[in-house]
């Protein structure tokens, strides 16, 4: 593995968090590199099409257009070097004094990088969620149906249905429609007073997040002009289908059941940060939000508990593109001051402002959390239903298992739940919530190990 | 207060086959576990059943080759054993004695095979060399680098995951008891036996004990303070990886002589690689490890593990590595099991070190019957009065 000079700074994810950060750094003469498994810059929520593949007008969302003004701005800062298409696939905190190590995955193979200061900003993924079926092609999370819209202009399905308690459901549906797909049906499994009425009461106050709100009520307008029905309080069963999805069964509250045929599902309870890089790095973790996920913990300059170690974005809880923005920034400036690059005094007064904005996102990004909590809303699922995809793994064995083990670790070394390719991206977040429900749980989770994607061998040997 | 007459202490491998032998024999054990059972070295090893010498006893001069040559007859029981281990416990445990091939690339490590073999002769042990050419025919992955090979049929591998599993429930089905998130915290000797105090979530907790097993890996030297005896156990992190599952066969266990590398393709189809490769120990803030803590890899350690699996069975390069984890064990001042009784505390008895995976199930079937007052002459070369030097003035 090669190595090269240290960074000054290195960014592990270049969505808002990431930019937010580096654009506050550049022009400080630092060394600055951007890491992102993608090829281009943007996130999840500014997924871009490969340079290679035309697509005018990618994404004409109104409110999506100060990110991509900070996009573009990132795209042209001269000192920022862009490492796309590349995992971190581990961090090795402290490798030399006052020095970070990372491993590398690039498309040349792997590499050593060695920096200075380090941010953590990889965002959150979907929510995986089990339930009979949930195994059968055509079955995708929201975000998943949603990458291959923005990134190909591509709808994998003749009839769509989106299913979950998250709003974004309404915005993917849209997109979808405006792909040339159709949705059949856009369904939240809580009533619709749970959805509204906590909005509705905010509303007078004047409203952080207005802009996410009319986004989903302009694409709740458009669902109805297109004929696409939004549901309200029926909980998935079953999907329903032999080699592919068919259909999906429904659940209403009177118990009856509803067969709805569509040939793709998309399911949207919500996201969890992506938790692995900072718990294999064995920094500090906390439980954030209502799904109680883990994130990495830190003080208000963004930093860990591990000295030279920042964090930002979405892995340090989901509170949406403009939070992640504002945290990137403290970050940022954190890295600066830290970096003796500006005073306390002058860094303490520019952070002020973005504080005082953070504590507003965060309120709206709490009230976005308790409209959308599933707990509730989860499917029930029988000892047939696999709960670990990767190994096979069902929810009889782990349940079995669960009589003598007594942490997720022990779990994973008696089924194998967990020990497959994804390292319980898929698996923990639902063992966790069948061994404590997600509020009590305290359990450190799976050991976290190298390395956080599979890589060939290969490329690790040269 | 509750009266056992043996206490266990750890509930890896060692610990609960021991529970399964002396229950077996009608003795009420209490095991106790300070984490979950099968959460250390016996769940995180290679799973490797290996009977040839192993090439660390080689690497350290003659003198102490010689000695440690005695394990190979102790390696020759444990051939049986583990024939009759699914039977004996009524369960699959993915046990796969298809042969083991300890390759060789140079004419140095050939010559080093061959002082191997003489050495293992002399116990009775058997492992054939052939030459390169056969040693591909029997696993047709093996790179051409290969010049030689000694071969030994029965070797093979376990499932680490289900062995001790399947030992704790044996245990508890003739009426052990197993207690895991339990751990000692002191110990008081009696005249006849042992007053120990426990600790759990439940609280603090004394009970009586006829004898005392130390079998907590790592931990054991550390615990020897508890008792006022020195055991020479130290604690050593390795590392092992994982690739994805592949359909490619490769049906024996594949050892290097010259170089640190066990690889198998493991019952679900992950090639496993390891071979004594070192990670990092956390240190703790006064000095000394702090074994509570996780080791971490060392990047280097990982790279040249890789590399020489790569040479050596070229289509892991191919393969995606999925994880890469840290396991910690414990190894002796002469890299020999410990096993059996400590002289200078009566009723006190010790097994730690060594290659236990493999030679677990012997060991604890001997020491139970130490336990139960039928010692095993098999296990004297292994007793704690090796080291009774360092006792000299503890006790
Ligand atoms: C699938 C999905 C779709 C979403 N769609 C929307 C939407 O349409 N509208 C909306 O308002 N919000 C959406 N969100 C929420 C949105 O992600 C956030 O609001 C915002 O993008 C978070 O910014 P961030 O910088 O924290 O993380 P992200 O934008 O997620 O950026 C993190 C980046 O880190 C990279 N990364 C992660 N791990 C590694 C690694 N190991 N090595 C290298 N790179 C890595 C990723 O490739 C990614 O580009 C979506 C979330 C998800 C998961
Ligand atoms: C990565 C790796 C690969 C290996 N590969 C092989 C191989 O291929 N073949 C082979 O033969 N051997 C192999 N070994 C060695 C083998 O795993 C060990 O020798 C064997 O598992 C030891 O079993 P044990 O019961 O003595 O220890 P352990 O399994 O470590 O059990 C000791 C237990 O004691 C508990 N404990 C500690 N302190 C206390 C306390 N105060 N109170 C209560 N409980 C306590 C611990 O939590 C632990 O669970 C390998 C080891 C490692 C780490």
């Amino acid at each position: 593995m090669a190595e090269c000079a240290p960074y000054d700074v290195l960014i592990v994810g270049g969505g808002p968090a990431g930019q937010a950060a580096a654009l506050r750094l550049h022009g400080a003469g630092l060394k600055i590199g951007v890491v992102d498994e993608q090829p281009r810059p943007g996130g999840q929520i500014l997924r871009q099409p490969p340079a290679t593949f035309v697509a005018a007008d990618w994404m004409e969302e109104r409110s999506y257009r100060p990110l991509k003004r900070q996009l573009g701005r990132f795209e042209a800062a001269p000192d920022v070097e862009w490492l796309g298409g590349s995992s971190v696939l581990g961090i090795e905190p402290g490798s030399a004094p006052g020095v970070h190590g990372l491993t590398v995955a690039t498309p040349e193979g792997a590499t050593g990088i060695r920096t200075r200061r380090l941010l953590v900003a990889t965002g959150c993924y979907d929510m995986p969620l089990p339930l009979a079926g949930w195994t059968l092609p055509g079955l995708f999370t929201t975000g998943g149906l949603q990458a291959f819209v923005k990134s190909q202009g591509f709808v994998p399905g003749q009839r769509i249905v989106l299913v979950g308690t998250h709003p974004l459901q309404l915005l993917v549906a849209r997109q979808v429609l405006q792909a040339g797909g159709r949705v059949e049906r856009v369904v939240f499994v809580q009533p619709r007073s749970a959805l509204l009425r906590p909005f509705l009461r905010r509303a007078g106050g004047g409203l952080v997040g207005g802009n996410a709100l009319l986004a989903a009520a302009r694409a709740w307008r458009d669902l109805g002009a297109a004929g696409t029905k939004v549901a309200f309080g029926l909980k998935p069963v079953r999907v329903a289908g032999e080699q592919h999805v068919s259909g999906l069964v429904l659940a209403r509250s009177d118990g009856t059941e509803e067969h709805l045929e569509c040939d793709a599902v998309g399911l949207c309870f919500g996201f969890l940060p992506q938790s692995d890089l900072p718990r294999m790095a064995g920094l500090a973790m906390e439980r954030q939000g209502r799904l109680r996920a883990f994130s990495a913990r830190h003080d208000e300059w963004m930093e860990s508990d591990v000295a030279g170690i920042f964090v930002a974005g979405e892995t340090t809880g989901v509170a949406g593109a403009d939070a992640a923005c504002v945290k990137g920034a403290l970050a940022g400036l954190g890295m600066l001051h830290s970096l003796g690059r500006i005073s306390e005094p002058s860094a303490r007064k520019e952070a002020a402002p973005l504080r005082r904005r953070l504590a507003r996102l965060l309120a709206f990004a709490d009230l976005l959390d308790r409209v959308a909590d599933p707990s509730g809303c989860y499917p029930e699922v029988d000892d047939q239903t696999i709960l670990c995809r990767c190994e096979d793994v069902t929810y009889g064995s782990v349940r079995a298992a669960l009589g003598t083990c007594g942490s997720a670790n022990a779990v994973k070394l008696l089924t194998r739940c967990g020990m497959g390719p994804c390292q319980g991206r898929n698996c923990e977040f639902s063992l966790l919530r069948l061994m404590h429900g997600p509020s009590r749980c305290e359990d450190a989770g799976f050991t976290v190990r190298f390395p956080v994607r599979p890589v060939p061998i290969g490329d690790l040997t040269g | 207060m509750d009266r056992f007459d043996a206490l266990i202490i750890g509930g890896g491998l060692l610990g609960c086959a021991t529970a399964f032998h002396l229950a077996s024999i009608g003795a009420s054990v209490l095991l106790v576990e300070q984490g979950e059972l099968n959460s250390g070295a016996s769940g995180q090893n290679a799973g490797s059943l290996h009977f040839q010498m192993e090439r660390r006893f080689l690497e350290n001069g003659d003198a102490l080759a010689d000695q440690a040559a005695a394990i190979v007859a102790l390696n020759r029981s444990a051939i049986e054993e583990w024939r009759t281990l699914e039977a004996l416990l009524g369960c699959d445990l993915h046990v796969s004695m298809r042969g083991g091939l300890m390759v060789a690339e140079t004419p140095e490590e050939l010559l080093l095979l061959e002082r191997k073999a003489a050495l293992e002769a002399r116990y009775g042990l058997d492992a054939r060399i052939v030459d390169g050419a056969e040693a591909r025919a029997l696993c047709p992955s093996l790179s051409t680098t290969v010049i030689a090979a000694s071969y030994l049929p029965e070797e093979g591998h376990a499932d680490p995951r289900a062995v001790t599993p399947a030992f704790a429930r044996a245990a508890a089905a003739r009426g052990a008891i197993l207690r895991p998130r339990t751990s000692l915290v002191g110990v008081e000797r009696e005249a006849k036996g042992f007053t120990v105090e426990l600790d759990s979530a439940e609280g603090r907790e004394k009970i009586r004990a006829g004898s005392l097993l130390l079998a907590a890996g790592a931990c054991t030297g550390n615990l020897a303070a508890l008792v006022n005896v020195h055991l020479p156990v130290y604690p050593v992190a390795l590392l092992m990886s994982a690739t994805e599952r592949t359909g490619r066969e490769i049906a024996q266990l594949i050892q290097h002589v010259g170089h640190r590398l066990s690889m198998k393709r493991a019952h679900a189809g992950n090639i496993l690689i390891g071979g004594g490769w070192p990670s990092r120990l956390a240190s703790a803030a006064g000095g000394g490890f702090d074994l509570s803590r996780r080791a971490t890899v060392i990047a280097d350690s990982l790279v040249q593990n890789l590399r020489l699996a790569v040479r050596t069975v070229p289509l892991v390069r191919e393969l995606n590595l999925i994880r890469s984890w840290t396991g910690v064990t414990a190894i002796t001042a002469d890299q020999l099991p410990l096993a059996g009784a400590v002289p200078q505390v009566p009723g006190l008895f010790v097994a730690a070190g060594g290659s236990a995976f493999t030679l677990g199930p012997t060991l604890a079937r001997l020491l139970a019957g130490a336990m139960g007052g039928r010692p095993d002459d098999r296990l004297a070369f292994l007793s704690p009065a090796r080291f009774n030097h360092l006792n000299s003035f503890m006790g």
